[in-house]
Formats: C-alpha cells, structure tokens, sequence
C-alpha cells in the first residue's frame, strides 16, 4: 500500500541493467575477466587434447628421461605448466619486457620437456 | 582375452568432484581472479593486468616475509628431525614403557593450534609465566613480546614442543618394522652402534622419513595459527611469516589483489616442493 507506493520509484534504479541472453549473476562474486577465463579454458583445452592424444596414440606410459625420473605425459604437461608459472613469475620479477617473451619461452621449454624429460 | 570395457565407475567420482569443485577449485579460480583486478568492495573490480605480481615480486615486505618463513621452516626441520630420530631410537622396543612412551608422545599432537599458541603466550610471559619467570629469575634478560630473539626462541620451542613427536611416532614406527635378523647379523660382525644405525636402522627409516620431512616442511610452512596467537607476528614485524604478512594484507588492509597475487606466488612454491618430495618418495618405491 503506502510502502508498496514508496518502495516503487526506487525499482527503476535497482533494474538499472537488462539481463542478457546469458546472465551470469550467480558467479559475478567470482570477477571473472575474460583474460583468466581464457587462461583456465586453455587448461581445459590441454588437459582434453591430452585424453585425445592418448586415444590417438597410445604412448603414455613411463619413460626415463634426462632427469633420471620416470615421467608420463601428464607428468611431463604438469612439469611444463609449473615451470611455465615458474617462468613468467621470475620474467615478471626480474625482467620489465613484455610478458610474451616469457609465454614463448615457456612454449619452447616445454616441448624440451615433452622430449626429452 | 578382452576386457569389457565399463566406464559407468567413473560416476563413482563425481560427489568427490563436486566436493573438490567447491572447496577447492572454485575458490582458487575467484584467487586467480582477484590477483589481475583491483576492488574497493561492493562487487566492483578493475582490471589491472600484472601489476601485483610485479609489485609483490620486487617488495621488499614479500622478501623479508619469504626469507623469515624459509629461515624458520629449516630451523625447526634441522632441531625436530634429529631429535625425533634421537628419541625414537631410546625409546623401549618391548614391555609397558611402550604404550606409555607412545601415548606421551602423541598427547601435544591432540592438542588444537589456537591452545598450543595461547598455552605458550601463558607459560612464556615474563611477569606471571612459568618459563619467563624462571628465565628471569636465572638472569637472562627474556621478554618475547618485545625482542626478537626471544620472539623466535619462544616460537621455535613451541614448534618444536608440539610437532617432534610426530617425527618420533614415524620413525619409530620404522624402526620397529626392522626384521631382528639384520640386528643379530651385526652383533655376529661386531658393528658399533654407530655402524648399526648408519647402515641399518637408517636406511630402513628412509621412507617414513621422507613422509615425515615432507609433512614438517608442509605444516611449518604454512604455519598461522600458533605464532598469531603466540606473538601476533610481533613484534614489530619479526615473526610475521608468509601466512601471517598474507593474511594481514589481504584482511588487515583488504589488499586483495596484492594478496591474491602473493597466495598464487606461496601456492607455486608449495606444489613445487610436494613435487619434489613425491618424486623422491616414488623413488623410494622403486628401490625397494
């Protein structure tokens, strides 16, 4: 009534933006970016090619490589993802170029591993 | 023969996932977030690409905090270690002293972080604290909310109080799964005590002690409880470890993108470590 009549006006304001075709309101609290969406996308991606290649290409079992250990593929993808970390955090540390350098580098390093590790 | 091929037991694993998803996956993602914006609240976030990765990388907070929580971690890896290995060798092997030797032990490890730290604030404090007291009273000069030595002497003995007897129960867990055999072979070749424990009891303790450095390294790694409730990280900023100096930035001054920059720089170093030390354990494995 009197309340209902009060509280009206302030609606307008509340509905101030439309919902799209696809609301994420419910993991807004998360503060997606499009940026770290597309890093964990990546992961997913890797981590499904990864299942593929093996269905593929049977081969994943152990090897002994250059570091004495008995690595898997996944072991050898999640040896290049930390030393990718490992590398962008020290570029980001030490170095003031451009972050890209160190994606290539990471890159680079990472097919030595999936050889030769 | 062919095996049939069934996948319906994956389903088996998805309460497990939606439990990690939710305690864990979520939550590291929204970390992952935080650490590229900028928030005042309220839900509102901006884009700030590497900033605090660069800022914190460079701080020279991160490095004193970083430097205090290695510093600390080896301290007490290189007292509890040895002296849990000391212990569980004088340990009796038989009789009564057994289960009251082992229930001993595990009466500091049921006690709870929060009454650990406040126990050791009491019994430390040199006006009415059993320790202080004492310490003063035998003329040493021992106050720990107000000089740094005496803050990490305090926190250090407190670790030390609270977790060698877990290093003292794996060990002597290995110890007693030595077959006599090897003993008597020794005494027949006449080998020092020394020798037995180089060459026998050592190499056999191998693996629980991997598991027991490991364990060690984790939770003194990732200490908070106790020396906040100890010393509050004091004083000034002398035993602010990486936990402490995290929390204090990421609530204390709701710093959140610093602080989210700086876990996922704590968060790399700690699967680093449990790299290693998985690798050195499967090691272990193969040689046996």
């Amino acid at each position: 009534m009197i309340f209902t009549s009060v509280y009206a006006g302030w609606e307008s304001v509340e509905k101030a933006h439309e919902k799209s075709f696809f609301d994420f309101e419910f993991i807004t609290w998360m503060a997606w970016t499009w940026q770290t969406a597309a890093f964990f996308i990546i992961i997913a991606i890797c981590l499904t090619a990864m299942v593929l290649w093996e269905k593929k290409i049977p081969g994943g079992t152990p090897r002994r490589g250059i570091l004495g250990l008995d690595t898997t593929r996944g072991d050898r993808l999640f040896i290049s993802l930390l030393s990718a970390a490992y590398i962008h955090l020290a570029w980001l540390g030490l170095v003031d170029l451009t972050l890209w350098i160190a994606t290539i580098i990471s890159v680079l390093f990472s097919i030595i591993v999936f050889r030769y590790v | 023969m062919n095996k049939t091929i069934n996948q319906k037991a994956w389903f088996f694993v998805i309460p497990v996932f939606i439990l990690v998803a939710f305690n864990a996956v979520v939550p590291l993602m929204t970390v992952v977030n935080y650490a590229f914006q900028e928030t005042f609240g309220n839900n509102v976030f901006m884009w700030e690409g590497t900033r605090w990765f660069k800022q914190i990388l460079r701080s020279e907070r991160f490095h004193a905090a970083l430097g205090r929580q290695f510093l600390f971690t080896g301290i007490i890896l290189l007292i509890q270690i040895p002296l849990g290995i000391a212990i569980a060798l004088s340990m009796p092997k038989k009789g009564i002293g057994v289960p009251i030797c082992l229930v001993l032990m595990s009466m500091p490890l049921l006690i709870p972080w929060n009454v650990v730290g406040a126990m050791w604030n009491i019994f430390a404090l040199p006006e009415i604290g059993f320790l202080g007291h004492t310490l003063n009273d035998l003329g040493f000069d021992y106050n720990f909310t107000q000089q740094i030595g005496d803050a990490w002497f305090t926190t250090i003995l407190m670790d030390v109080w609270h977790w060698t007897s877990l290093v003292v129960l794996l060990s002597y867990a290995g110890l007693q799964s030595i077959q006599p055999a090897y003993y008597q072979a020794a005494e027949i070749d006449g080998a020092s005590k020394w020798a037995i424990f180089r060459h026998i009891e050592l190499p056999k303790m191998k693996k629980v002690l991997t598991i027991a450095i490991l364990l060690r390294f984790m939770d003194s790694f990732m200490i908070y409880t106790e020396p906040f409730v100890l010393t509050g990280g004091g004083p000034g900023n002398a035993t602010a470890f990486l936990s402490i100096d995290l929390v204090k930035m990421a609530l204390g001054q709701f710093d959140l993108g610093p602080a989210a920059a700086m876990s996922l720089i704590y968060f790399f170093i700690v699967l680093l470590v449990c790299w290693i030390f998985y690798n050195l354990m499967m090691r272990n494995e193969e040689q046996k």
